[in-house]
C-alpha cells in the first residue's frame, strides 16, 4: 500500500453542470512521486478535475482512487492529510495574518479543540520561509499582492504535509522568479516521492518542470506522456487553437512558440 | 510569528470578566430610587438592608441585569457565528430573519392574544415558537438542507424580515392602546419583563449556543477561507453550517422572546472586538459572549438612570450609541480593504 | 365656568363656524345626526339622552356602550376614516382634539361639516364639557342636573376626607409595563378630592410609565389597580410584600373606565375611590422575615 501512497487514477469521470457536459470520460493516472501537468483551454474542465480530486464535486459516471483506494472510501481528515490543493485565488473576508492562514493547513493534523503546538508553527515558518514570504507572516492577507497571496496559499498547502498536491494555476501572478521557485518546490518533492498535479497556461514551464502532461481537450484526455511526446503543432491545433512550432531547448525541454490563432 | 495561545485567551477573557463584573455591579448600584452603596451591598449580603432596599436589589435589579448580561451574549455570540456563517463582517443577528418570525410570533399574541384567550405570559413561548418556524421556513426554502448555501439564506432572510414587518405593523395598528405600547417597547427592546422562566430559558439557550460554537471555532476560521478550501481542509461544511444555524436561531429565538428587538449588540460587538483582537473565534466567540452581556448591562443601566424617574427602553440606548459606532466602524473598515 | 371649559368652548365656536349649516347656541334646532369619535363624549351623549340622535361611533365606543353594537363605526383613535364619517352625512361631529385626529378635523373643516371639539382634561373641563354638549345637543336641562350632581359629589368627598390624614397611594393603569397616574389629569384631581396623596405626581406626564424600582422605593400605602384581570394581579402584587398597600392589604381593584374615561359619571367614580379606601384593610400585620403569605 505505501507503494502507491500519493498516486491518483481517474477511471472515465464523466461530469456536467447543468446541460453543459464538462467532463466526457476523463481516464488519467499519476504515479508516486510524479510530477503531472495538465493542460488545456480556458473551459477544458481542468478545476473541475481538482475539483473532483478533492471530492467536492461527485461524477456522475466513473471513479477516482487515491492511493488505491477509492475516493469516498476516506475519511475526511485523513484525505485533507492526504490531498493538498493551491486554489486558484481565494477571498479572505476578514483580516487573518498570513500566519494565521499557513497555519489552517495544519488543520487536519490537530484536534478539534486546542491551539498551534510549536511543531505546528515551526513547519509553518518552515514553509514561509522556503517560499520567500516569512516577512509578511504578521500581515493582513487582505493588503497583499495577488502573488504574495498566491505564495501564501502555496505555503498553506505545503503545511498540510500530503503526499499528493494538486495545484491550480499556482504561478497566474507571481514574477518569474517565484514561478520557478514555486516549481522547483515541486520537483523537490517529487525527490521525496511525494507527486503532484499542476494545472498551468505557462506550457514552457510546464514542459520543463512535469515528468508528465495530459491535454485535456472537450472533457477528455487528448494525450497524455512525456512533454516533448506530447506537445506538437497538430495536437496543440486542436487542443488550443493555434498554430505554434515547437523547438527544443538545449537541455532537451521542448518550447511551445505561438503564431497566431487557428481559425 | 504571532499566533493565538492559550495564555492570551485566558488573559483576554479575564480582562473581559472583569469588565463583566464591573458592568454587573455597576447596573446594581444604579437605578432611579437612588439607593446608596452602603444599603446596596448590605441587600446583598443578606441581612440588615430594608424590605424595600432589598427588593429593590435583590428583586428588581438583580434578574434584570442577570438578563441584561445572558440577551446581550447571547446576540454578540449569534452576532459573530452568523458574521462567519454569511462570510460578512457586516451581518447581525436578525439578518437572516429568525428575528422577525419571533417579533411576528410575539406580537401576534400580544395584539391579539386576548381574543384568542392567551394572556401576556404566552408572549415569550410565542416568540419563540415563530423563531422555529422561521427557521424550518429558511430550511426548506433555503435548499433542502443540504445546500444551505449563504446567498440564498440572505436572500430568504431578507424577504422574510420584509414580510413580518409589514405583518407587524398591520397588527399593531389594530391594537388598542396598551398593547400598542407594548408592542412598540418590543420592537425597539426592552428588559422590564421580570420573568424566572424565560431568564433561565435564554441561559439554556446561551449555553447551547456556546457549546455549538467553541468545538466549531476552528472550523469558523477554515469556513473564512471558503467553502471548498474548508472542504479540502476536512472540515464537514454542511454539518458545520447547520449546526451554526440551528444554534444561533436558538439564541436569537430566546433572546427576542425575552426582551424583543435590541438591536445593534449583534453587530457592534463582535465588529468591535474584531478591530481589537483579531478574526481567530477561537477567542472571538467566547470574547464576544463576556463583551456582549458588558455592553448591554451598561446599556440597560443607562435606559434606567439616564432620565429621572422614567425608564427608557434599552433598544433606544444600543441604538443611540451603536449607530454612530457603526458609522465609524464601516469608514474604517473600507478605508483598511482598500488600503495599499 | 373654568378658564378650561371657556377655552374649549372657545374651540368648539371656532371649528364650528365654518359649516354651511353650523348652529351654535341655545334655540338652534338641535342636531339630529351626531358622529363621535370619542368614547367620554359619547358616555355624555348617551348620559344626556341624546343616544337616539347618534348614527356613528368610533371602535372604542362601541365596545364600552353594548347598546351601540348596531351603529356604523368610523374606525378607531388612529384610522378615523373620514370618509365613513362623511357617508354618514352628520350634522355634528363630536371629537377630542388630540394629534391623531388632527387631519380629519381639517377635513372635516374644509368640507363644511359642523364639528364640536372638547377636551375633557381636567375635572373641571369634563363638566365643561357636559355642559357645552348639553347646549349643542338640546339637553340643557339634563347637562345641568348632571353637572350638579357632580359638584355635589365634589363637596360631599372633599368635606369628607378633609378630617382624615392623606394617604400616600397610586393608581396603576396597567401592570405590565407600568403605567400609574401622573400629575395634571381629571383622575388626579378625583384621587386628591377623595384623601389620596397620589405619589405618580412625582413622575413627568399625565400617565407616565415607572419602573417597579421607582413603585417599591416609594412605598405606597394604597393602590388602585385598574389593570383587570384578577388573577394575575394578585399574582403581580403577593410578590412585593414589601409594599406597605400590600402588607395592609390595601390594595384594591377599580374598573378600568373610572381612570380612564372623563365621561358623565365622575360622581360615581368618585364614590368607587371613596369605597376603595374607606373599605378596611384586609389584614394588619407587623412585618416579620420568614412570613409566610397566607
Amino acid at each position: 500500500m505505501s507503494a502507491a501512497r500519493g498516486s491518483l487514477l481517474f477511471t472515465d469521470v464523466a461530469l456536467r453542470f447543468g446541460p453543459h457536459e464538462v467532463l466526457r470520460g476523463v481516464t488519467l493516472d499519476l504515479a508516486p512521486g510524479e510530477v503531472l501537468g495538465l493542460v488545456g483551454r480556458n473551459g477544458a474542465g481542468k478545476t473541475t478535475l481538482i475539483r473532483v480530486a478533492t471530492r467536492v464535486l461527485r461524477p456522475e459516471r466513473g471513479s477516482v482512487e487515491l492511493a488505491g483506494r477509492p475516493l469516498e472510501a476516506w475519511p475526511r481528515r485523513e484525505l485533507a492529510r492526504a490531498v493538498a490543493v493551491v486554489p486558484q485565488q481565494i477571498l479572505v473576508p476578514f483580516p487573518f495574518t498570513v500566519a494565521e492562514v499557513v497555519l489552517m493547513g495544519r488543520a487536519p493534523h490537530q484536534p478539534l479543540l486546542g491551539f498551534d503546538s510549536p511543531a505546528d508553527v515551526a513547519i509553518a515558518a518552515r514553509a514561509l520561509d522556503r517560499l520567500g514570504i516569512a516577512h509578511l507572516a504578521d500581515r493582513s492577507v487582505l493588503g497583499l499582492s495577488g502573488g504574495e497571496r498566491q505564495l501564501a496559499l502555496v505555503a498553506r498547502a505545503l503545511v498540510q504535509e500530503a503526499d499528493l498536491l494538486l495545484l491550480d494555476e499556482p504561478t497566474a501572478f507571481l514574477d518569474l522568479e517565484h514561478r520557478l521557485a514555486v516549481l522547483e518546490l515541486v520537483r523537490e518533492r517529487s525527490r521525496e516521492g511525494k507527486s503532484a498535479l499542476v494545472v498551468s497556461h505557462d506550457l514552457a514551464l510546464a514542459a520543463r518542470f512535469c515528468d508528465r502532461i495530459a491535454i485535456l481537450a472537450q472533457g477528455r484526455v487528448l494525450a497524455a506522456g512525456p512533454p516533448r511526446d506530447v506537445l506538437d503543432p497538430p495536437r496543440l491545433r486542436e487542443a488550443f487553437g493555434i498554430e505554434a512550432d515547437v523547438l527544443l531547448a538545449p537541455d532537451g525541454a521542448p518550447i511551445v512558440v505561438p503564431h497566431r490563432t487557428a481559425r | 510569528m504571532k499566533v493565538l495561545t492559550a495564555r492570551r485567551v485566558a488573559a483576554v477573557l479575564a480582562t473581559l470578566s472583569l469588565l463583566l463584573a464591573a458592568a454587573l455591579l455597576l447596573g446594581l448600584a444604579s437605578g432611579p430610587s437612588g439607593l446608596d452603596a452602603s444599603e446596596v451591598a448590605r441587600a446583598l449580603a443578606g441581612g440588615g438592608a430594608s424590605d424595600a432596599a432589598a427588593d429593590i436589589v435583590l428583586r428588581i435589579r438583580l434578574p434584570r441585569v442577570v438578563l441584561a448580561a445572558l440577551v446581550g451574549a447571547a446576540l454578540a455570540v449569534a452576532g459573530v457565528l452568523f458574521q462567519a456563517l454569511l462570510r460578512n463582517p457586516l451581518a447581525d443577528p436578525y439578518i437572516l430573519g429568525v428575528s422577525g418570525g419571533a417579533a411576528l410570533g410575539g406580537i401576534l399574541v400580544l395584539a391579539g392574544g386576548s381574543a384568542l384567550g392567551l394572556s401576556y405570559a404566552a408572549v415569550p413561548f410565542a416568540a419563540f415558537a415563530g423563531s422555529l418556524v422561521t427557521l424550518a421556513l429558511l430550511y426548506t426554502v433555503g435548499g433542502r438542507g443540504s445546500r444551505l448555501d449563504p446567498t440564498t439564506l440572505l436572500l430568504t432572510g431578507v424577504v422574510f424580515n420584509a414580510f413580518a414587518s409589514a405583518a407587524i405593523v398591520f397588527a399593531a395598528s389594530l391594537a388598542g392602546l396598551v398593547e400598542g405600547a407594548r408592542i412598540f417597547l418590543w420592537l425597539i427592546g426592552n428588559l422590564s419583563a421580570l420573568r424566572g422562566d424565560v431568564t433561565a430559558a435564554v441561559a439554556a439557550f446561551l449555553l447551547v449556543g456556546l457549546a455549538c460554537a467553541i468545538p466549531l471555532a476552528r472550523g469558523l476560521n477554515l469556513l473564512v477561507l471558503g467553502e471548498e478550501s474548508a472542504a479540502q481542509l476536512g472540515v464537514d461544511v454542511r454539518r458545520l453550517r447547520r449546526v451554526i444555524l440551528v444554534g444561533t436561531s436558538l439564541m436569537v429565538g430566546a433572546a427576542v422572546a425575552a426582551a424583543g428587538l435590541v438591536g445593534f449588540v449583534g453587530l457592534i460587538v463582535p465588529h468591535v472586538l474584531r478591530l481589537a483582537l483579531g478574526p481567530d473565534h477561537r477567542l472571538l466567540v467566547p470574547a464576544s459572549a463576556l463583551a456582549g452581556a458588558a455592553f448591554l448591562v451598561l446599556c440597560d443601566t443607562a435606559a434606567r438612570t439616564l432620565l429621572p424617574g422614567r425608564e427608557l427602553p434599552v433598544g433606544a440606548i444600543t441604538a443611540l450609541a451603536g449607530g454612530p459606532l457603526f458609522l465609524v466602524l464601516l469608514r474604517r473598515q473600507r478605508a483598511r480593504i482598500f488600503a495599499p | 365656568m373654568s378658564g378650561g371649559a371657556l377655552l374649549a368652548l372657545a374651540v368648539a365656536l371656532a371649528a364650528a363656524g365654518e359649516g354651511a349649516s353650523a348652529e351654535t347656541g341655545a334655540g338652534a334646532k338641535p342636531p339630529s345626526r351626531i358622529v363621535s369619535i370619542n368614547p367620554s363624549l359619547t358616555a355624555m351623549l348617551l348620559a344626556l339622552g341624546a343616544g337616539d340622535a347618534l348614527v356613528g361611533v368610533d371602535d372604542y365606543s362601541a365596545r364600552q356602550n353594548p347598546e351601540l353594537a348596531e351603529l356604523p363605526r368610523v374606525g378607531g383613535l388612529h384610522d378615523t376614516s373620514l370618509e365613513a364619517i362623511v357617508a354618514l352625512a352628520p350634522d355634528l361631529v363630536v371629537l377630542v382634539p388630540s394629534l391623531e385626529q388632527r387631519d380629519v378635523r381639517e377635513r372635516l373643516a374644509e368640507l363644511g361639516i359642523a364639528q364640536l371639539a372638547l377636551d375633557p382634561t381636567s375635572f373641571d373641563d369634563v363638566l365643561g364639557a357636559i355642559e357645552a354638549l348639553g347646549r349643542r345637543a338640546g339637553r340643557e336641562d339634563a347637562a345641568r342636573t348632571r353637572v350638579a350632581a357632580i359638584r355635589r359629589a365634589r363637596e360631599e368627598r372633599q368635606r369628607e376626607s378633609a378630617g382624615r390624614p392623606r394617604l400616600r397611594g397610586v393608581l396603576v393603569l396597567t401592570r405590565d409595563p407600568l403605567y400609574v397616574v401622573g400629575g395634571g389629569s381629571f383622575i388626579d384631581e378625583m384621587l386628591a378630592i377623595v384623601g389620596v396623596e397620589n405619589l405618580g405626581r412625582t413622575l413627568d406626564g399625565s400617565y407616565p410609565r415607572a419602573s417597579l424600582e421607582w413603585l417599591v422605593a416609594a412605598r405606597p400605602e394604597l393602590v388602585l389597580d385598574a389593570g383587570g384581570d384578577a388573577a394575575a394581579a394578585r399574582a403581580f402584587w403577593s410578590r412585593w410584600p414589601s409594599l406597605p398597600a400590600v402588607r395592609d392589604g390595601r390594595v384594591v381593584a377599580i374598573p378600568e373606565g373610572v381612570a380612564t374615561l372623563p365621561g358623565p359619571w365622575l360622581d360615581r367614580g368618585l364614590e368607587t375611590l371613596a369605597q376603595a379606601i374607606a373599605s378596611p384593610p384586609t389584614y394588619r400585620r407587623q412585618p416579620t422575615l420568614g412570613d409566610d403569605e397566607p
